[in-house]
């Protein structure tokens, strides 16, 4: 079975393909080079005019595990559209906020994404994680495991551990939970609000364990990086919405000595305090630290108008944010001694003019930073705005007039704090391709995927160029997952199941010896029933495991 | 490895929420004798002896592929069935799940009642818990509200309280029963002080918890006596509440079995949002069994909702019952489908196809009832019986 797609106009920046007209080649799920004469072709579709990218890839998704699923209990509301058959869907529904298992494969295949990583997996509800992208079709999927708040990581550090004893741990951890990454949110802030500390700055101790959010990044961005894992230690700022944390984050940007870092939902991070309201951007400092700091990347978690829900760690700042919780309502949950969960709905209104204030800070920094390989396209979904909104994300990147044309409705409060409509910036269908391909799956050291180079998984969208660029994103013509044709004008033709992409650095196993006994005295279930089996992901017949080898530096 | 080791081996007990998973028991011939950290509850889970059993059509003999067959006639006349008990694992429940999408059918629990006075509260209000490892470390006080906790999750006290956690020491954590106060001795250790018992009827408990959360809220109440209890009383334990450093609040949904409980909870978790304004606190729900958050969990995630208390009209049941023989459908004047441990005692069902109960008869995977903690079960004992998943996709095959 070898199909041909003939003509197409390729966006691959992972080969510096923008825009030539090329054909592809696919045979048993991998993209191929020009068979011989003799091979017979089995399928051609002619792409004449089309725009072909690789399947995108959402770095930054809450598509699973506790948190996502508390939003699903505590928000009926979000889902009782009252006849079903009768209603018509649109990407802002509210049930894209908190979608099904189901319903996120299929969405995120919809619009050619064919891969999302849960960026906020705690390491004790792995096995649910898992559970929930093991229900999750179409997509290959991922989780970064959450650190820095456990009890055992803070005791290392409390006890001055080595540097080997943490790497240690680190990669035990992406072991027993499956992960491909690691993620601090609010560094030693989650544990600090179990001993009702309400606010952490980044040099200021965790009252309990006389440790520094510093100290936690130093150790573990080290720990990520000694131990070759590709994605960056994934560090979710301390101060997280609160006016004037931009200080926080350019002070964090420090914080590895140089080593990678990604700094994620930036704009959550980019808060001045200046003006009237005491709310300000701060997206140019930011930005131009970002231009500056080539060890950073980050990612945006873009803000846009609607209800939506947060589902965050971050419990000490949650827990602050839940006074502004519409509807009003929220949950908040210490967990197991390894992390926490607050989970708060939210309204963006954009006459709200803090909301608009993060509307405009948000695509400041997209048009100020001027790497696309270091800034990646998110929405912090559900957090921000649901991921089914990307199509007018980027068309909001992409078109001037129409960026302004929305501008211009903001609340005037805000658009008198913001120097948007002087950025004239518009992304390129190239820039777009780095950010949502070829940039995230470098980040995240996927080999096989994000681009259209011979041995890549097969997996493809194509599109008819459209000027509407959100009509243009919402609807591929046809999606390949793996080789096969899933979605056809927008549609979902085929149901598949992608793999779970996981990374496993060498390590000491004498490691389990100490958790052993931390597990026998502190913990409540077994050291053993901790760590999920490969056979878990991939037993009921749907699932795989792919482990992306360590990059070569 | 000899075969006395290979036949000793810890599994985690399915038998209450608390998901114990350093239960030892010991197999020879397929009997199981609890060797290591049981209670009432998991010997008589682990050690029940299951008669061999077969599928039955109308109470008599079947093989499976002819109950199968039956069953397969039974759903495709009915337009709308129920799925009732759902007393299985996450597996298995993402197998019924499957087959109401099929069949159209209506989701209960045999737990739905108790299950549906949280969510209320969760819905209405949100709410701060906790998890049992943090009450472990962290809770200096601990109250439990109308609720028989070492009725339903045994060794809840002993796990958890009974000890010295990494920031409290068993000497320092203090014991407060309000409501039901019978079987508080069961709670007790030496190194754990006896429990201050506050005593009332469940069904003052309204009343009770919201004097008590008007006092955390620093207002003053006329009465000098609430449903018995001096507001002195009550005053002291606003007090003791708001001077802890990490109150833990406690109940039991199944206890709570009076009209409009979900406020009573609500006004439980509003009094610890009340104090996480200054100190830390949190609630727990505590109880489980059934498989029962496993089951709202996975409906959560599959449906986009929890799982609903209201029994929809029906034209046929399908009750599954994976875990113990005392749990019983309803009378009904529908086909009757029982998929279980054993066949219901009080009705004759119209189908009966015996399955294997996960942690006995096969793998499987709960979570724990504080929501945060999933479990692998395991297989220890050898026979032929079907699991709920193998039997369910049989039936969609010829559906």
């Amino acid at each position: 079975m070898t199909t041909l797609l003939k003509n197409g106009k390729i966006y691959d920046p992972a080969h510096q393909k923008n825009g030539v007209i090329e054909d592809i080649y696919i045979k048993n799920g991998r993209i191929v080079a020009k068979p011989n004469a003799t091979e017979k072709i089995t399928q051609t579709i002619d792409l004449k005019g089309k725009i072909v990218m690789a399947g995108a890839i959402d770095m930054h998704s809450h598509i699973g595990g506790g948190k996502v699923n508390i939003a699903r209990m505590l928000l009926p509301e979000f889902r009782t559209y009252t006849e079903p058959e009768a209603h018509i869907c649109t990407p802002h529904c509210l049930h894209h906020a908190t979608p099904t298992t189901t319903e996120t494969g299929f969405r995120y295949i919809e619009m050619g994404y064919t891969a999302a990583f849960e960026p906020a997996m705690m390491p004790i509800n792995a096995r649910q994680t898992h559970l929930e992208m093991g229900d999750t079709p179409m997509i290959d999927k991922g989780g970064y495991a959450m650190l820095g708040n456990d009890d055992y990581f803070l005791r290392l550090l409390a006890n001055n551990a080595d540097q080997k004893a943490i790497n240690d741990y680190v990669a035990w951890t992406l072991h027993a939970s499956q992960a491909i990454g690691i993620k601090v949110v609010n560094p030693g802030g989650i544990s600090a609000f179990k001993f009702n500390q309400r606010r952490l700055n980044l040099d200021e101790n965790n009252a309990h364990y006389q440790v520094t959010p510093r100290a936690i990044l130093q150790k573990l961005s080290r720990a990520v990086y000694e131990l070759g894992v590709s994605k960056p230690l994934h560090v979710h700022c301390n101060n997280l919405g609160a006016a004037g944390n931009f200080q926080t984050t350019l002070d964090t940007m420090t914080a590895s000595d140089g080593l990678p870092m990604h700094l994620t939902h930036i704009q959550f991070h980019s808060y001045g305090t200046e003006g009237d309201k005491k709310f300000s951007s701060a997206a140019a400092h930011i930005a131009e630290a970002l231009n500056k700091n080539k060890h950073i990347t980050a990612d945006v978690g873009q803000i846009l108008f609607n209800q939506t829900v947060t589902a965050s760690g971050d419990t000490m700042m949650q827990h602050l944010n839940a006074k502004h919780a519409n509807p009003k309502k929220s949950v908040i949950m210490d967990i197991e001694c390894d992390a926490g969960c607050g989970v708060v709905p939210f309204k963006y209104r954009d006459q709200n003019y803090v909301n608009a204030l993060q509307w405009a800070i948000g695509l400041e920094i997209f048009l100020s930073v001027e790497d696309p390989w270091r800034i990646f396209l998110t929405t912090d979904h559900p957090n921000g705005a649901p991921f089914t909104s990307y199509p007018h994300l980027i068309r909001l990147l992409m078109d001037k007039t129409f960026r302004n044309e929305m501008f211009d409705k903001l609340n005037l409060d805000a658009q008198a704090m913001s120097n948007l409509k002087s950025l004239e910036r518009e992304y390129s269908l190239y820039d777009i391709a780095i950010m949502t391909r070829a940039g995230a799956a470098k980040l995240i050291g996927l080999n096989n995927c994000g681009h259209l180079g011979v041995g890549a998984q097969a997996d493809i969208t194509i599109y008819t160029d459209q000027p509407d660029r959100e009509a243009m994103f919402s609807k591929p013509d046809f999606v390949f997952k793996n080789g096969e044709l899933v979605v056809k004008d927008g549609k979902v033709v085929k149901v598949v199941w992608g793999t779970t992409h996981v990374a496993k650095p060498a390590f000491d196993i004498a490691v389990e010896k100490s958790l052993d006994s931390y597990f026998e005295q502190y913990h409540t279930i077994q050291l053993g029933n901790f760590k999920i089996a490969d056979d878990e992901i991939g037993n009921d017949g749907r699932g795989s495991i792919t482990v992306n080898a360590k990059k070569n530096d | 490895m000899n075969s006395a080791q290979l036949n000793v081996q810890f599994v985690t007990c399915p038998a209450c929420g608390l998901l114990c998973d350093d239960v030892q028991v010991k197999s020879t011939d397929n009997a199981i004798k609890v060797q290591k950290n049981g209670c009432a509850k998991s010997l008589a889970f682990f050690e029940q002896v299951t008669p061999e059993l077969q599928p039955t059509i109308a109470g008599k003999s079947a093989t499976l592929k002819e109950a199968i067959a039956e069953v397969v006639r039974l759903l495709k006349q009915a337009k709308n069935p129920l799925l009732d008990g759902l007393s299985t694992d996450i597996t298995g429940f993402r197998a019924l799940f499957g087959l109401a999408q099929k069949t159209n059918a209506a989701l209960r629990h045999t737990n739905a009642t108790s299950i549906a006075r949280n969510m209320r509260v969760l819905q209405s209000a949100g709410w701060q818990t906790t998890t049992l490892t943090e009450v472990k470390n962290h809770a200096d006080v601990i109250v439990c509200f109308g609720s028989n906790i070492v009725a339903h999750n045994p060794r809840f006290f002993g796990r958890f309280i009974d000890m010295d956690g990494m920031f409290v020491s068993a000497k320092n954590r203090q014991v407060i029963v309000l409501g039901n106060t019978q079987k508080t001795s069961n709670i007790k250790s030496d190194a754990l002080e006896a429990p201050w018992n506050l005593p009332c009827r469940p069904d003052d408990l309204p009343s009770v918890t919201i004097a008590l959360r008007a006092l955390v809220a620093g207002k003053a109440l006329k009465a000098s006596e609430i449903a018995g209890i001096q507001v002195t009383d009550l005053q002291k334990l606003a007090n003791i509440l708001k001077a802890a450093k990490y109150a833990v609040l406690a109940w039991v949904a199944k206890d709570l079995d009076f009209p409009h409980a979900e406020l009573t909870i609500q006004n439980i978790t509003e009094t610890v949002a009340t104090l996480n304004e200054t100190t830390r606190a949190a609630g727990l729900a505590l109880g489980g069994s059934d498989g029962d958050t496993s089951a709202n969990y996975a409906n959560a995630w599959l449906s986009g909702f929890v799982l609903d208390e209201n029994i929809p009209d029906h034209d046929a049941v399908i009750w599954v019952n994976s875990f113990s023989v005392d749990k019983l459908p309803n009378n009904t004047p529908h086909p009757l489908i029982a998929l279980g441990v054993a066949p219901p005692s009080n009705i004759t069902p119209t189908v009966y196809i015996p399955i294997a109960t996960p942690a006995l008869d096969c793998a499987g995977m709960l979570f724990r009832v504080d929501g945060s903690v999933t479990l692998p079960l395991k297989k220890i004992r050898e026979n032929h019986l079907p699991t709920l998943s193998e039997v369910i996709s049989q039936i969609e095959a010829l559906l």
